[in-house]
């Protein structure tokens, strides 16, 4: 993996900065790149659109997906990372307030690695945020680049 | 149809149902399709009454004339043979002396022609006169006729000679022989003309009788069987006779009268009946309509049950929809209130003074409160939300589980739990879940006033239906308030004693009755809880058996 950058997918600004503020008080500090929308998302990933010269090698070690967003939904952004072989093994984690479960079983039908559902309370994210980091950063063995 | 047909008796009572014809009596034979080859004679004529009357008139009249005959003929032959008689005795009066005179003077001629004389009398086919005394050979004999031809009738007499002395003496024998076939004959052809002339009589009085019989009662009865055969209920004109008005009233009249009294009352009854029949089939016909009404009212009934059905289910769906889409929704700001306060508090707590302090932390305490109700919304729009996934489940570990949760919860709480070993049921695991934890919760913090709480979990059966039931010894509730216990946000005790929703048990209810069952409850002030519910009640296994209803 040429990166260990940490791919964040959310809409809304309260939350990327919430998110923002738990990683910045965890042990983790891989960088964070945030992209507001599905179809931001599919351009960072790819290279294209406003991303366009973006590096291949420049691809993040791990995707936190959030399910609802403007336009190309979250699922769908799997589904597209999923059918794309420079995408296929890159981890994503579904991190989402919806524990919907035709989305969980959907998300997993999609392939993806991980659902969590936010909790409400601050510090119960932030710890989950940095166990988050912290396993599929370092403890898990990514996949070869 | 004829009434033998029919298996009816003559005369026997008359169905008004089968009222098509009335057959007619066989011995009239008054049937529209008269055989060809009576079409010379009626057929009444041939077999009826006329016929054996006439017949028993010839029979009648012919043995009494053949007996008077009889007895004519037996008392003329009487008088024949008397005048037979009284012929024989004239012979001996006038002739024998004559011949007594001739016989004596040996005068053959004269005794041929007194001989002849005799023979020309009626009757008479043979006269002998024969002398007595001389010898054989010259003993005189003179016969006048042929003797011997039967039947005949002979008589000797003696030819007498009177003597001078005064004495008289048998000189000869006069045999006269008379026929009787002459006087038969007579007697025969009498016979004849009596026969003939009675016989022709007879049968003439017998033809006027059969005339007279036939105008006089016949026609009339044959009249009255073909107006019975033709009879119609309802439109029979009455049975009138073709004859002359009677002074007195007859048999026949009689027997008018009384058919026309009866085709009138059978007619009445028959009217009587068809009105019945009517009223019946309006009856029916009504009865039908209203059945058809009643039908299409049910149907439409029905359809407007099931649309409410489906309206009430799609507006329930919808409120589900909604409170899960709110409670979902509501779930973001919250969390970014809490985030933010949390950061708030981490950033600037040392700089805010305690009032300050004591405001965010009421704030942050408000948004956990609010994401717990949340919580419990989703919890319950998700019970009756969800399509149930059917396993085996044991209530008893499930059960366990929750108990388990509850400790790590408040581990320093004492409480006493009994849980059966083993509730095998049918279910959907995550909702059952789901159900325990609110009721084992409650449980748990109902008793926390409690120094020696206790909870108790364990089936049992009434009248063959398992109910599971859960027991504490908690604070308990009042009875007075035992419906309001299920309804969502109704909480029987004040916020500050004990935290909840007021969802609950709402949540359970809806879980208990998705699988077939009711759950009721039972409660004293400060004795005691007891819930308890069943599953798949009415259904044979009750729930307790591998294969799920449904």
């Amino acid at each position: 993996m040429a990166t260990s950058k940490i791919l964040l997918v959310e809409d809304n600004q309260d939350d990327v900065e919430l998110t923002q503020y738990a990683f910045r008080a965890s042990q983790v500090n891989n960088e964070l790149d945030v992209v507001r929308d599905g179809e931001e998302a599919l351009e960072y990933l790819f290279g294209v659109g406003r991303h366009t010269g973006r590096r291949s090698c420049e691809r993040p070690a791990l995707v936190l997906l959030d399910l609802k967003l403007p336009g190309i939904g979250g699922l769908d952004v799997l589904r597209s990372m999923r059918a794309r072989p420079e995408t296929r093994r890159i981890p994503v984690v579904i991190l989402t307030t919806s524990d919907d479960q035709s989305d969980v079983v959907n998300g997993y039908d999609l392939g993806v690695n991980s659902y969590i559902r936010k909790p409400v309370a601050f510090h119960d994210f932030s710890s989950l945020v940095e166990q988050l980091g912290l396993y599929w950063l370092v403890t898990n063995t990514a996949p070869p680049a | 149809m004829s009434q033998t047909d029919k298996g009816i008796p003559c005369g026997g009572p008359v169905a008004v149902a089968g009222s098509e014809a009335f057959g007619t009596s066989g011995s009239f034979g008054a049937r529209g399709d008269r055989p060809a080859d009576g079409a010379s004679l009626h057929p009444y004529l041939r077999h009826g009454i006329g016929v054996r009357l006439l017949m028993a008139i010839i029979l009648f009249s012919g043995f009494v004339t053949l007996l008077s005959t009889l007895t004519q003929l037996y008392l003329d032959y009487l008088t024949e043979m008397r005048l037979m008689r009284d012929r024989f005795g004239e012979i001996e009066t006038s002739s024998l002396a004559s011949l007594g005179g001739s016989l004596w003077s040996l005068d053959t001629d004269q005794l041929r022609l007194q001989a002849e004389g005799i023979k020309r009398l009626p009757d008479i086919q043979y006269v002998e006169i024969r002398e007595l005394g001389r010898s054989t050979e010259r003993r005189l004999l003179v016969a006048v006729g042929e003797a011997g031809v039967q039947p005949l009738l002979a008589n000797d007499y003696h030819i007498i000679h009177g003597e001078a002395g005064g004495g008289t003496r048998s000189i000869g024998v006069l045999h006269v022989e008379a026929s009787l076939s002459g006087m038969y004959g007579r007697l025969i052809g009498r016979a004849v003309v009596i026969l003939v002339s009675q016989g022709v009589k007879t049968f003439l009085v017998a033809l006027f009788i059969l005339y007279i019989v036939h105008r006089l009662v016949t026609r009339h009865l044959a009249a009255i069987a073909e107006h019975v055969g033709r009879y119609r209920f309802g439109m029979a004109a009455p049975l009138v006779l073709d004859r002359p008005p009677q002074r007195h009233e007859d048999e026949l009249d009689r027997v008018v009268g009384a058919f026309n009294a009866m085709s009138a009352g059978i007619d009445g009854a028959y009217l009587h009946l068809s009105e019945v029949n009517a009223e019946l089939a309006n009856d029916i016909a009504a009865r039908i309509k209203a059945e058809e009404e009643v039908r299409r009212l049910n149907a439409h009934l029905e359809q407007r049950v099931q649309q409410r059905t489906a309206e009430l289910e799609a507006s329930n769906r919808e409120l589900d929809a909604f409170t899960y889409s709110v409670s979902h929704d509501l779930r973001a700001p919250l969390r970014r209130i809490e985030g933010f306060g949390q950061l708030l508090n981490a950033e600037a707590g040392e700089r805010l003074d305690e009032q300050c302090r004591h405001y965010l932390e009421r704030i942050r305490a408000g948004t956990r409160e609010m994401a717990e109700m949340t919580e419990s919304f989703l919890k319950l729009a998700r019970s009756s939300r969800s399509d149930l996934i059917m396993e085996p489940a044991n209530l008893a570990d499930l059960a366990a589980k929750v108990i388990t949760r509850l400790r790590e919860r408040e581990p320093d709480r004492i409480v006493s739990v009994h849980i059966a070993p083993a509730m095998p049921v049918t279910g959907d695991r995550r909702l059952l879940d789901i159900a325990l934890e609110n009721l084992l919760g409650n449980s748990w913090k109902y008793t926390r006033p409690r120094e020696a709480a206790t909870i108790a979990f364990a089936p049992e059966v009434v009248d063959g239906v398992t109910r599971y039931v859960i027991r504490d010894n908690g604070v308990g509730f009042d009875m007075a308030h035992v419906n309001r216990l299920f309804t969502p946000f109704n909480r029987l005790h004040r916020p500050g004693e004990f935290e909840g929703t007021g969802i609950g048990l709402a949540t359970v209810q809806r879980i208990i009755t998705r699988h077939g069952g009711r759950i009721w409850a039972e409660g004293t002030v400060n004795q005691g809880a007891t819930f308890s519910f069943t599953l798949w009640e009415g259904s044979a296994d009750n729930g307790n058996l591998e294969n799920p209803p449904g």
